[in-house]
């Protein structure tokens, strides 16, 4: 779990940004009494929005259409992924 | 190391604007972000992303064309810097969204019933499990206690400790974890006991050890000595002529474990008295033994 403050520094983000980011559901970090808490993948996310946002000129719009892609992709991915396994396995359905 | 025009597909005499542009129209395309499955991605955006940092530092794009420094000079990415695409694979992805094949989820043919079973293991996916470290006193260990953590991120949490954990032991407690991210149950507290040291006491499994320093006269014509144990003090009868090094044991007074209960083992060191005892050296000096005793006759 990474705290507010060293989440800040780690993503090299000021409190400001953090707030819109969180606010525009780019980000969703666990709250607990108050407090925010982070994980490496949220920190991982975060970089990733900043290369959109500063190395690719994604403006502000453009990066809830991407990211809502990019999330739809990894679903996609991980249940093609599933699918595979189950259909190689030649089960006719997966488990767990 | 490639030359950095090279990579980016531009002119020595490019201008920043140029260089940004050509830059960004490369990392769209080559962000291992955006291309989650091509592992070959990840290098080439490496190489892209530092031939731009040497050449968007007007600085030190002089001195690499003044061949003051090479292009490796610009190595800049971390050596295992981790994607987002490497935590989004894992599963349990909390930003996952599934609605892109909310269609081919209907019906009841394998597949539809396969991404369907994908979607709600994503909702039904467990919190995540959080991590703590609690030091606890010796005697806490021995007896079993109750404490109560203070989380870094407020509110308290009550860590049952049973009688007996070892140091480094984790303790389990189920449900307080972090909150499931969709609809599934909170992840578990790993609590890990660091047990802080006692002043007397140490532990051997379940069988406590207590150095009992005792006087020359209680070691020679014997005694009953108030000894601690950790549930408090007990008197124990030591025995005549007893030695640096005997063991006395304590039935009962070790380690409570469910099924199990240790002594205390109670080693005895006989000390001789720090102040002048001039009684006892005139006693010694005029002292003939009446045995051949030798200590040292096994040497």
């Amino acid at each position: 779990m990474i705290t507010e403050r060293e989440f800040l520094e780690r993503a090299r983000l000021d409190r400001r940004t953090l707030t819109i980011w969180i606010e525009e559901e780019w980000l969703i970090p666990a709250r607990h009494a108050d407090e925010l808490s982070f994980t490496d993948m949220d920190l991982a996310r975060a970089n990733l929005i900043s290369d959109l946002k500063d190395n690719m000129g994604v403006n502000r719009e453009g990066l809830g259409v991407v990211l809502h892609l990019l999330d739809q992709m990894h679903a996609l991915r991980r249940a093609l992924a599933t699918a595979l396994e189950s259909a190689r396995d030649g089960r006719p359905s997966a488990k767990r | 190391m490639k030359d950095p025009y090279e990579t980016l597909g531009v002119a020595k005499t490019a201008s920043a604007d140029e260089i940004r542009t050509a830059y960004r129209k490369l990392a769209k395309k080559l962000h291992p972000d955006l291309n989650p499955g091509d592992k070959q991605a990840e290098e080439r955006f490496k190489e892209v992303a530092s031939a731009n940092d040497l050449l968007s530092d007007p600085e030190r794009r002089r001195r690499f064309d003044a061949g003051e420094i090479d292009a490796s000079g610009a190595e800049k990415a971390p050596p295992n810097a981790r994607y987002y695409r490497d935590y989004a694979a894992q599963g349990g992805n909390p930003y996952e969204n599934h609605s892109a094949y909310g269609d081919f989820a209907q019906g009841d043919d394998l597949f539809a019933d396969l991404l369907r079973r994908s979607a709600e293991q994503a909702r039904r996916r467990p919190g995540a499990d959080l991590h703590y470290e609690l030091a606890v006193d010796f005697l806490d260990v021995v007896n079993g206690a109750t404490k109560t953590i203070t989380l870094p991120q407020g509110g308290t949490l009550n860590v049952t400790i049973p009688a007996g954990v070892e140091d480094g032991q984790i303790l389990r407690l189920r449900g307080k974890g972090a909150p499931s991210p969709g609809e599934g149950p909170p992840g578990d507290a790993l609590v890990q006991i660091v047990v802080t040291p006692h002043r007397h006491f140490t532990r051997e499994g379940a069988d406590i050890l207590l150095d009992l320093p005792i006087t020359v006269k209680e070691a020679a014509l014997g005694a009953e000595v108030r000894t601690p144990t950790p549930t408090g003090s007990v008197m124990l009868k030591i025995p005549k002529r007893s030695n640096t090094g005997d063991v006395l044991r304590l039935r009962g007074k070790g380690v409570k474990t469910r099924g199990a209960s240790g002594d205390e083992r109670v080693k005895l060191k006989v000390m001789m008295p720090t102040d002048a005892e001039p009684e006892l050296d005139a006693f010694l000096a005029d002292w003939t033994p009446a045995g051949a005793y030798d200590p040292r006759k096994e040497m």
